[in-house]
């Protein structure tokens, strides 16, 4: 009986694992390229906690966090102690917040960027697979594997305030992860613009 | 040179960056900062212009900036609007929704609430987001800056759009959206000049992108004593019709009586058979199970419902559940209402639960004035009802009386006047004992309403004929007449007799008319606890019996009467006319009850008259064959009865005994001429306003004289006609002559008990109505008319 559920677990964990992101579970494994063309699986990264930041610079609640310099901190921080820093960037080709690969190379550049790596999803394949409406959104994954947290970035739902003021998610999520407490699986809303998929407003 | 330039000056120090700004602004056109409305979409050649741009209006972001480098605070403005100058002359996109405050009044008296209006208008296709902005986006944010003594309660959202897709739904205005605040004037704001109204808003609008905006918005405000509605009204009432209503609604319709409180309950329903509202328990308070409808704009059910209460205070909330049944199939709501308070006499409340559309009740203020204060309008209404037509006839008597009277018996007048004033008063006691028995069986009660008795009418008839008789001299009863100089104890009894039974007739006949003040009083004891409703019934009566009280306690000022003579027979008959009219106009009010067949009731009274003058000729004055002429007295009279009350009449069928007059029509006789007066109906009137028309309703009634002689011919006056049809008035007439509920319901919201009543409604559907005194004239019909077209 006892491996009977078992097995079943197993195989809905092998269905889930392919279905949308679901808290609290197994983080559904992708496959992307970044703007220097390398690949990124994140399968590869079992062992390591990820966080993936959905971006758009062009929308201003993604912007704030950067022109106060406050994300390219809280990147140095995760990637500076191991983690990785997945940039998302899910903006339409059609949308007139894309980036070309130059454009975001230098962007990337320009904001000085402490992630590891910025990834193209311009299908917007990987921010549905996450759930991801707005920009900028944030998933955090375990180094087992498991989606921890989905969500907004802070808990501050603005434009223009001041992050370091802000009840920062990552910043406590991931520090409470690496020093090896255990942290319930949880999710908030996202808050900020929509994120450019094609077909959305 | 200019995307350079905008790209790095994040980067470099802040001196250098001004005058980096100061060489560019010279080729910039610093008009084109303000009202750059340019579309061309974000992240084109300069995006990080766009940076800029949007952060130019957020002072925040750079006051640290600046306070680190300590020494440019004091310029700090300045540098924003060169930023923004500077931004502008690239044509970047900043934020181009323009942000504006309106409104719904220019000018609004203290103790209101008026509505403000964020306007913002997008460029095309760009929206801002509703309350709940769905999976992305924000909402609009309105910081007030207000003078002391407004307060200004939450933004009221109309209903927004759904944008697709589904997953990444968000709920917006596009193009444009007028977010209504409700502002509430201190009743003490004692303001001299305007006062100025500030708002920062603050919002995101996007369409492919998205731009944050932000804008100080301003708005005057005149206080004054009377609201006077703004230009923007059009604008209103196209976003309130915008705001979602509260599947029901409730409000306490008056003060507690007797810890009852009626309360009306609105929901919004197609006639749907039987409706009723089953009340959850509470301790507190119960719901009593009797329910009534009430009349209410189509598509909506009111139900009338008392609340007992037992403990602590009236509540605010009551839960229960609204049942309609239309044939097997009932459907039951759950709801919780939120009661509005019948003081709340503001057009919209503050709260945003039920703002959509006030409940009507609250729509007018009924002024609340103190006891002593109505106590004081009904003495005098009391007096004035004196001189009033319908009791002028009485008059005669009484004087005829007097004179008579002071002749002989100068002592004897007092008495008399004290008996003419207990007459009076037992008449009003016994309409107010009336009033109340009618109130306690649930039923409308109202000023005059015996009139709308048939048979009561009959009476007076035949009674008011006697009396013009009597006067005439074709027979005698003992009113002062010749019996009377015969001065004896018995004569003395029956003068007694007449100054009570004369200070009854005053009261009958002085209750179709109403006087000056009057209404007032009247409409407000009727809704009082009934030893309020005894004492002002009786304050008016000694109002009315006042003057001859008086006069009979100062013989001295009798001897300003003339002195008896042959002059006091030729009054007397004069005055049997007057009476006669009297008999005639009862008459004509018997044409509702019996129509055609009325005129039975004209040679009934013709052979009343044969009879009574055998009787005075044959019977009081004859010598001879007195059993005789006394018994073809009685024969004619029972004649005339069994032919012309029960055959021709048949008095005992009125056409129109039961039901509310639906026939629709105006009667003719009412309706003031040379214009087009249609029924009235709540729903007439909430059309007419729905159109934009200003209304005037005329509530009368068939047996009401001050209706008839007065008011009717002001409202005909060619004036009156004339700025009707210049304004495209609707005028609606409402018929009380057989009291139907839904008008008297309609009386008591404008704090009457009774006709005349005439209401102006402005052309201006924010407005309360204007109601008119019960003293008519036609310049008040005019100013008012002047006042509804504005």
């Amino acid at each position: 009986m006892k491996k009977a559920i078992a097995l079943l677990s197993l195989v809905g964990l092998a269905t889930t694992a392919w279905a949308a992101a679901e808290i609290g579970k197994p983080a559904p494994d992708f496959e992307a390229t970044d703007i220097n063309g390398k690949t990124h699986k994140l399968s590869d990264y079992k062992g390591k906690i990820v966080i993936l930041e959905s971006y758009n610079l062009d929308c201003p609640f993604c912007r704030n966090h950067f022109t106060t310099g406050h994300m390219q901190e809280l990147q140095k921080e995760v990637t500076s102690k191991g983690g990785i820093w997945l940039v998302v960037n899910s903006v339409n080709p059609q949308h007139p917040n894309y980036r070309t690969t130059e454009q975001a190379k230098a962007e990337f550049e320009k904001q000085k960027m402490h992630a590891t790596a910025w990834l193209d999803d311009s299908s917007g394949k990987i921010g549905k697979l996450y759930g991801m409406k707005t920009t900028p959104q944030i998933c955090i994954i375990d180094k087992d594997g498991t989606l921890i947290y989905n969500g907004a970035i802070d808990d501050k739902r603005s434009s223009s305030h001041d992050p370091k003021t802000a009840k920062n998610y990552v910043k406590e999520v991931f520090g409470k992860l690496q020093a090896g407490e255990k942290v319930t699986p949880f999710e908030t809303q996202p808050y900020g613009c929509s994120v450019k998929y094609a077909g959305v407003r | 040179m200019c995307k350079r330039q905008a790209s790095s000056y994040l980067a470099i120090p802040a001196g250098q960056f001004l005058s980096h700004m100061r060489a560019e602004l010279s080729r910039c056109d610093l008009a084109g900062r303000s009202t750059a409305r340019v579309n061309s979409p974000a992240g084109g050649p300069c995006p990080l212009v766009e940076t800029g741009a949007s952060y130019g209006c957020r002072t925040t972001k750079y006051s640290n900036f600046f306070a680190f480098q300590g020494i440019y605070n004091d310029v700090r403005s300045i540098v924003y609007s060169l930023v923004a100058a500077f931004l502008g002359c690239f044509g970047a996109r900043a934020a181009t929704t323009q942000a504006s405050l309106l409104l719904s009044a220019e000018t609004a008296a203290p103790g209101t609430t008026l509505l403000a209006g964020v306007h913002l208008k997008m460029a095309p296709h760009w929206h801002v987001y509703w309350k709940n902005a769905g999976a992305s986006g924000i909402p609009t944010t309105i910081e007030w800056s207000l003078p002391p003594g407004v307060t200004a309660g939450d933004i009221q959202w109309p209903v927004p759009t759904k944008l697709p897709p589904e997953e990444y739904t968000t709920y917006v205005y596009e193009d444009e959206v007028l977010l209504l605040v409700p502002l509430t004037l201190d009743s003490n704001l004692n303001q001299p000049g305007p006062l100025d109204l500030k708002a920062k808003v603050a919002w995101l609008e996007c369409m492919e992108s998205c731009i944050p905006g932000s804008a100080e918005v301003t708005a005057r405000l005149n206080i004054g004593p009377e609201t006077k509605p703004s230009a923007h009204t059009a604008l209103f009432e196209a976003w309130k019709a915008k705001l979602p209503a509260p599947m029901a609604k409730g409000w306490w319709e008056g003060p507690a009586k007797d810890n009852l409180r009626p309360l009306v309950i609105e929901w919004t329903a197609l006639d749907a058979g039987n409706v009723d509202f089953f009340p959850y328990g509470s301790e507190q308070f119960e719901v009593q199970p009797a329910t009534e409808r009430l009349s209410a704009e189509p598509g909506k059910v009111r139900l009338r419902k008392q609340v007992k209460r037992y403990q602590g205070n009236w509540p605010s909330l009551i839960s229960g559940v609204l049942v309609q049944q239309a044939g097997d199939r009932r459907i039951a709501q759950e709801v919780t209402l939120a009661l509005a308070d019948e003081k709340g006499v503001v057009a919209v409340s503050a709260s945003t639960a039920n703002t959509a559309a006030a409940p009507l009740a609250a729509e007018i203020a009924v002024e609340r004035k103190p006891l002593w204060l109505m106590l004081i309008y009904a003495f005098v209404g009391g007096l004035i009802l004196n001189v009033m037509p319908c009791v002028l006839p009485v008059i005669a008597l009484k004087i005829v009386g007097f004179v008579n009277d002071a002749k002989h018996h100068p002592a004897q007048v007092r008495k008399l006047g004290f008996i003419y004033g207990l007459g009076v008063l037992v008449s009003f006691l016994a309409l107010a004992v009336l009033v109340i028995a009618v109130q306690a069986a649930g039923h409308h009660a109202g000023w005059g309403m015996q009139f709308d008795s048939p048979y009561f009418l009959l009476i007076m008839t035949a009674l008011v004929t006697l009396i013009a008789l009597n006067l005439f001299g074709v027979f005698e009863i003992n009113l002062g007449g010749r019996a009377m100089s015969a001065a004896s104890s018995l004569s003395a009894k029956r003068g007694a007799a007449g100054a009570f039974f004369n200070g009854l007739l005053a009261t009958a006949l002085a209750t179709s008319c109403t006087a000056p003040l009057l209404g007032a009083a009247v409409g407000f004891a009727f809704a009082q606890p009934p030893l309020i409703i005894v004492l002002f019934m009786l304050t008016i009566g000694l109002g009315l019996a006042f003057p001859y009280v008086v006069l009979s306690c100062q013989p001295a000022w009798l001897r300003l009467l003339p002195k008896p003579g042959p002059w006091m027979e030729k009054f007397k008959v004069a005055m049997g006319f007057p009476m006669l009219g009297a008999a005639i106009w009862l008459c004509s009010q018997l044409t509702t009850h019996y129509g055609e067949r009325a005129w039975s009731l004209v040679m009934f009274l013709v052979i009343l008259a044969v009879a009574a003058w055998i009787f005075g000729q044959f019977v009081q004055r004859g010598t001879r064959y007195k059993g005789t002429a006394l018994a073809s007295a009685v024969l004619l009279c029972a004649a005339g009865y069994a032919y012309a009350l029960e055959h021709g009449l048949d008095w005992r069928r009125p056409i129109s005994s039961e039901g509310e007059d639906v026939t629709g029509a105006v009667s003719s006789y009412l309706a003031p001429a040379g214009y087009d007066w249609q029924p009235w109906s709540p729903e007439a009137v909430a059309a007419a306003r729905a159109e934009g028309r200003p209304v005037i309703v005329d509530f009368t009634a068939r047996w009401c004289l001050t209706c008839n002689l007065d008011v009717k011919p002001v409202l005909a006056s060619e004036a009156v006609r004339e700025k009707l049809k210049s304004m495209d008035a609707v005028a609606l007439l409402a018929d009380y002559t057989r009291f139907p509920k839904h008008i008297t319901a309609e009386l008591k919201r404008f704090g009457r008990a009774g006709v005349p009543l005439v209401v102006v409604y402005p052309k201006d559907p924010t407005r309360p109505p204007i109601v008119l005194p019960e003293a008519l004239t036609r310049g008040m019909v005019l100013s008012a008319l002047d006042e509804a077209s504005k």
